[in-house]
């Protein structure tokens, strides 16, 4: 399994060096800036997006699950590292990848920004299925091009996907528990004509 | 050469905060233009509206990603690929942009709470400066055109729903009035609704009285 993930970090790095623009593409697209306001304006957008104010209660309420998914799976991505320090790739296999990003200094598994991405774009899938493939196509990406850049294997970005599909399942559940403190947060919100 | 992380975040956060405040702007211009929430539009038409977010958001993007160019920053040419605590202070060449922001946190970069907390406040920021222009420009806009014609807003119509109608200014006090009259039979009916292992039923003592 470490093989088969090793070599496919080595293959789709080889790529890289090849077409300069595609690799600083890939750099931005990388960052720790670009794809975290995707999904944070994705989740501000919709908050607006309702046509009615059933719709909108609807939306705001899923945007709030989204927004506690996305703190919850930080945390349950830093109990993992803590569990599990699994090195980097490039710390395995620098002699053999060419690293396109700054080197991390945390634990590889599972890909903390993916498991991010996906816990935002079950969120927007649960309300809107379109927009929510396009999200979860953007945490993909986002993904794939740390995996490019030689800093994250494949199977910690399934693992990230898994967590923060699972975490946004989890918290859904949790909102029940809390209620009604969140209806309640939304009608102060509401009053404050921003809901 | 000057790579303490504290002058490093201190950049990171400003440039931060002008790219969330931009591209927040943007997004929610697009949005409330989509449901017609004119209270918080910058100009009087949804088409220019939503034009006019998109500009945003492309401005936000290419004015943070671009900033390296014309600004002294821990990017300095020749230094990019270099891990980032070692890099030189300076601008950056064309060549070595797209990697230019990529700083570790350790070394002055944003940690994601960091981001959270700069992002909330520049999407705060962008709803203050939408509600302030929608403002004006539904009282200009209503002045100008409907002049005597009377009040035909929805009066029952109270947050994001009344700003289809109203300006920000002239929702706000209905809608905090019927948060007040509302709240105590929404904190009620929650709590009968709610799961009896809820924080609050078990808070309250309830937790396992009901059914």
């Amino acid at each position: 399994m470490n093989s088969i993930d090793a070599n496919i970090v080595i293959w789709l790095n080889a790529l890289s060096g090849n077409v300069k623009l595609f690799d600083d593409l890939i750099r931005v697209v990388a960052s720790d800036y670009l794809m975290p306001m995707v999904f944070s304006l994705a989740m501000f957008g919709l908050w607006f997006s309702g046509k009615n104010p059933a719709e909108r209660v609807r939306y705001q309420l899923t945007m709030l699950v989204g927004i506690s998914a996305l703190s919850i799976s930080n945390v349950v991505v830093w109990l993992f590292n803590i569990t599990w320090d699994r090195p980097r790739p490039f710390v395995e296999h620098g002699d053999q990848l060419n690293l396109l990003f700054y080197p991390p200094t945390d634990p590889s598994f599972p890909a903390n920004p993916v498991a991010v991405g996906f816990a935002t774009a079950t969120a927007a899938w649960t309300i809107n299925r379109k927009f929510g493939w396009w999200m979860f196509a953007a945490a993909a990406v986002y993904g794939c091009s740390r995996l490019y850049a030689g800093v994250f294997y494949p199977s910690d970005i399934i693992g990230g996907a898994i967590v923060g599909v699972a975490v946004y399942g989890f918290t859904s559940y949790l909102r029940r528990f809390l209620e009604p403190l969140i209806t309640g947060f939304v009608r102060l919100i509401r009053g404050l004509s921003a809901a | 050469m000057n790579t303490d992380p504290d002058v490093v975040w201190e950049l990171f956060a400003g440039h931060y905060f002008m790219f969330a405040f931009l591209a927040s702007l943007g997004v929610l211009q697009v949005a409330v233009s989509n449901v017609g929430t004119r209270g918080l539009w910058l100009t009087p038409h949804a088409g220019m509206t939503r034009w006019l977010g998109i500009a945003f958001v492309l401005t936000g993007i290419a004015v943070f990603f671009l900033q390296p160019l014309w600004v002294d920053g821990p990017w300095a040419a020749g230094s990019v690929e270099a891990d980032s605590l070692t890099r030189s202070w300076g601008k950056a060449s064309w060549s070595e942009l797209a990697g230019a922001r990529n700083v570790n946190d350790i070394h002055g970069g944003l940690d994601g709470i960091k981001q959270a907390m700069w992002f909330s406040l520049g999407a705060i920021a962008a709803f203050a400066v939408s509600a302030v222009v929608g403002t004006l420009s539904v009282n200009i806009f209503a002045s100008a055109e409907n002049s005597g014609d009377g009040d035909q807003t929805d009066s029952e119509a109270n947050g994001l729903a009344g700003l289809e109608s109203r300006s920000y200014i002239e929702n706000l006090p209905g809608s905090f009035a019927n948060f007040r009259a509302d709240i105590g039979g929404v904190w009620r009916s929650g709590l009968v609704k709610a799961d009896r292992w809820s924080l609050m039923n078990v808070l309250l003592g309830r937790g396992g009285a009901s059914e």
